[in-house]
């Protein structure tokens, strides 16, 4: 017996979880949990706070990781084959339509969970001193998230698949001077072939999401040595009334104020760095709002895991991912149409090639990127920072119009026809 | 609220395993191993023990395929029809019954799509039907399945299929290639039909537009070519062959089915009658072939014809380059050839013709191989309708030398022109005369207008 409890020591080292040492060693001993403080805030675990955006998007990239993963095994990047191993999966790989459907709509569910994740940060003003760099990385990780799931569009190589990246590409092309060799060079020759279906496969599989790991690393990191996350903002308008009562007195009579210690309780590295932190100050009232993360945080993230891998789940088995004929470079369909994501791109294109495919999306990553650097309103209370919540919701909104017109209202030809309208017949 | 969200990863948890059970119960029990299990029991109704009956139900259920690398596709029909190959199956219902008269055609080396259609790799019943959205190749109806055979058999007469034969006759005698590319010979009004075939049709959308044009396509240019029922169909099957697919090597080596009829234009072609006689008709050069196929074996006759020398030293017959099924038509036809058949082949030869005629009969040839026909007629007398072109058709060309000199007819063959508008307001005219400088030949070219030159006739005399 003593041999198991050895090993079994050998490996958890901490403390019974019954005590508060265990709870904060489960933490803080172990690899993967010690991303997490010992103990957080209770207002940080307000679902209607963050509405858990953040750890959606890593529970879908962990899903597509390991689906991704299960599907490279019967994937051979060359075109026909990679359209029959298409359709081998669909029709005799054990489970195989299952982990098809799973990988496709975590994607799709990721490049919407990242944006969402995005817009709560910016109503939330959490993107303000000090996180301005992690909303930076957190750019770069949409960025790389429609990078990942446009690459991984490419695969199953039929129609859908070979239109969306050669309209996907064509507007990439109209940058100026580097577009066509832009374009040149992620395709490997002037129009998608053999050549594309490697350098998207390699860029799907190993490159992408190396980057995407090493950001999210970074971006995680950052989360707690800012600070955590960021207060819910409705704490921000509530000045602190806690207050003593003296024991013996009638219920309305005033409360005693209390009396800090220090005003401004800081935590520094003692005696190796001089100054004060960066990171937000916590005053002795939040502290004492704390609890362990063990188990309230993480019974929280479990819960948000499983509701996030059965949604996927239960969509994979009602749902099947579209495969459309195997790519046929003669044959345009008409609307040739780029992934959903990118159709508000191309809806700009077709109105200027110049101005909607490149000054615009451009200017609309530069912006994200410098908002927290140009933006030097201190505030988080949104009724401080009016213009910005204004600007934001016309981006946001802006782009949803986009991206609604060029997917269910534009026909062939690119004509606008509503949705409703039956276009009779396939035009030759 | 903890213990809630205890309880709710909880039960998130038993569906997320709930969900797991159902997506393995779903890809466990698909529907062609019902089929197989259907399969199986009649199979056991032919055993004669129990023994072997219980053996035969017991077999475990698995994907049967057909791996078609020289036709780039994997069938897996077999998966559900089981009884293809097995001949105690031949009243058996379907899926399940035997495949009568497949001759040569294996299914081990054609599979069943490259004639049925439909799609090999699905393992259900609507999707391998390919009667599914984004399958543009569904199963061929019984009515046109024979029109696979051209998809192989691209040349020659194919037996039992005469409406390929058919098919391709008038595809080369209306004048079809006026208007449409073929294999990257013809004109550009109509579309190119190098990949008809597998532009994924259907057969009858196919046959209505040869009956007629304008039904299906409104405002057609395509002329109503009067087709009987027949020849309608002929052309939908020639269309169906249509496939410009690439083919292995060993299915395109049978392009032409090798035959004695076969051999006997090759025979002829190849003028082997310079050298030898049949029967003492022809030459004495070479030896007589009148029973060489019962003196010599097949194979020495083969290898005779790939490479004379090595089977007689110095052999002064040439090394024909031959293919293998060009060979065996050629043996074939010596096997089967009498003298008198060999002397009437001479004596198509002997008729000579002035190098005139010779010009003006391959003028004639082109006219009607480059498609001109199709709508200046095959008498020159044009009258296709063409709305909104002066004169609402094409005109004749028998009357050209009233108005034109050779070299001004040269320069419209060559250049093409847009047929002089009716009224100004009006669609242009869907025909035009396309420029064929960049298709054919000045040879090609001088022949037509030659043949045209010698059908003129001059406008009533006054």
């Amino acid at each position: 017996m003593n041999i198991f409890r050895e090993v079994y020591q050998s490996i958890v080292r901490r403390d019974p979880l019954s005590t508060d040492k265990g709870k904060s060693e489960l933490v803080f001993l172990n690899v993967w949990l010690h991303i997490h403080p010992a103990k957080v805030k209770k207002e940080n675990m307000k679902f209607r706070h963050s509405f858990y955006l953040g750890f959606i998007t890593f529970f879908l990239f962990l899903i597509l990781v390991t689906t991704g993963i299960a599907l490279m095994f019967y994937y051979r990047p060359f075109p026909p084959q990679s359209y029959q191993d298409m359709k081998d999966l669909q029709f005799v790989v054990f489970l195989g339509p299952f982990l098809r459907n799973m990988h496709r709509w975590a994607a799709h569910g990721m490049v919407v969970c990242v944006f969402l994740h995005m817009c709560r940060v910016f109503y939330t003003g959490s993107y303000k001193k000090p996180r301005q760099f992690n909303w930076v990385i957190g750019i770069f990780l949409l960025l790389l998230t429609l990078g990942l799931s446009f690459t991984g569009y490419l695969l199953p190589w039929d129609q859908l698949a070979y239109w969306a990246i050669t309209v996907g590409t064509n507007i990439g092309s109209y940058a100026p001077f580097i577009g066509g060799t832009l374009r040149e060079v992620l395709l490997g020759g002037h129009s998608v072939g053999q050549a594309a279906l490697v350098r998207f496969y390699v860029l799907h599989v190993a490159i992408l999401p190396s980057l995407m790991i090493l950001l999210t690393i970074v971006h995680f990191w950052r989360v707690r040595k800012d600070g955590g996350l960021s207060r819910p903002v409705w704490k921000l308008k509530a000045p602190s009334t806690a207050g003593l009562v003296t024991i013996g007195t009638s219920a309305d009579a005033p409360l005693v104020p209390t009396q800090a210690a220090s005003t401004t309780k800081t935590y520094g590295l003692m005696e190796v760095v001089t100054g004060k932190p960066i990171f937000e100050q916590v005053t002795p009232e939040e502290e004492e709002d704390t609890v362990f993360s063990y188990p309230y945080a993480f019974v929280r993230e479990a819960v948000t895991l499983m509701a996030t891998v059965t949604t996927i789940m239960a969509m994979s088995l009602f749902l099947n991912a579209p495969l459309e004929e195997l790519a046929n470079p003669a044959k345009t369909p008409n609307p040739a149409k780029a992934p959903w994501y990118f159709l508000g791109l191309q809806e700009l294109v077709s109105h200027s090639a110049l101005l909607g495919g490149v000054v615009a999306p451009a200017l609309m990553v530069i912006a994200l990127l410098v908002i927290p650097y140009i933006d030097r309103n201190p505030s988080r209370r949104p009724r401080d920072r009016k213009w910005a919540i204004w600007l934001f919701t016309a981006f946001v909104v802006v782009n949803l119009v986009l991206i609604v017109v060029g997917t269910f209202f534009r026909g062939p030809g690119w004509a606008l026809v509503p949705p409703w309208v039956h276009v009779v017949g396939r035009p030759e | 609220m903890e213990r809630r969200l205890q309880q709710l990863f909880f039960a998130l948890s038993v569906l997320a395993l709930l969900l797991i059970v159902a997506a393995a119960h779903q890809a466990n029990t698909p529907s062609w191993k019902t089929f197989q299990h259907n399969y199986h029991v009649l199979e056991a109704q032919g055993e004669p023990n129990e023994v072997t009956k219980a053996a035969v139900l017991a077999t475990p259920p698995e994907v049967h395929q057909f791996m078609l690398t020289g036709l780039q596709r994997v069938d897996r029909c077999t998966t559900c029809h089981m009884g293809v190959e097995d001949p105690t199956m031949k009243n058996a219902p379907e899926p399940f019954r035997y495949h009568a008269n497949l001759g040569p055609h294996v299914p081990s080396k054609f599979g069943c799509t490259i004639c049925h259609g439909g799609q090999g790799l699905a393992t259900t019943t609507e999707d391998a039907h390919g009667k599914v959205e984004f399958w543009e190749n569904p199963l061929l109806s019984k009515d046109y399945i024979r029109a696979s055979c051209g998809r192989c058999h691209k040349e020659g007469d194919v037996p039992g299929v005469p409406e390929l034969t058919e098919g391709r006759h008038l595809f080369e005698t209306q004048g079809c290639r006026g208007c449409h590319k073929l294999n990257g010979i013809g004109g550009t009004i109509g579309p190119d039909l190098t990949g008809e075939g597998a532009s994924h049709r259907a057969p009858e959308w196919l046959e209505t537009h040869f009956l007629t044009p304008n039904a299906l396509s409104a405002g057609s240019a395509m002329p109503n070519f009067h087709f009987t029922r027949e020849q309608a169909k002929a052309l939908t099957y020639y269309m169906l062959s249509l496939t410009s697919e690439d083919m292995g090597s060993y299915y395109s080596s049978v392009r032409l089915i090798p035959g004695p009829e076969y051999g006997r234009k090759l025979f002829a072609e190849k003028n082997c009658i310079t050298c030898h006689n049949f029967g003492g008709i022809g030459q004495k050069a070479g030896p007589d072939l009148a029973g060489v196929t019962t003196r010599h074996s097949q194979e020495w006759l083969d290898e005779q014809l790939v490479n004379p020398e090595l089977v007689y030293p110095g052999s002064s017959m040439p090394a024909y380059d031959l293919e293998s099924n060009e060979r065996k038509a050629l043996i074939s036809y010596l096997s089967s050839a009498t003298p008198a058949d060999v002397q009437q082949l001479l004596s198509n030869k002997a008729k000579a013709l002035s190098p005139q005629d010779v010009a003006i009969e391959a003028g004639k040839q082109d006219f009607a191989r480059f498609g001109c026909v199709g709508c200046h007629g095959t008498e020159l007398q044009g009258g296709v309708p063409n709305p909104n072109a002066q004169g609402g058709e094409v005109p004749s060309l028998l009357h050209l030398s009233d108005d034109y000199t050779k070299d001004e007819v040269l320069a419209v063959i060559r250049n093409g022109r847009v047929p002089p508008i009716d009224n100004a307001n009006g669609p242009p005219p869907p025909l035009y005369m396309p420029a064929w400088k960049k298709v054919l030949s000045d040879e090609d070219i001088n022949r037509i207008a030659d043949f045209l030159w010698s059908k003129q006739q001059k406008k009533d005399a006054w």
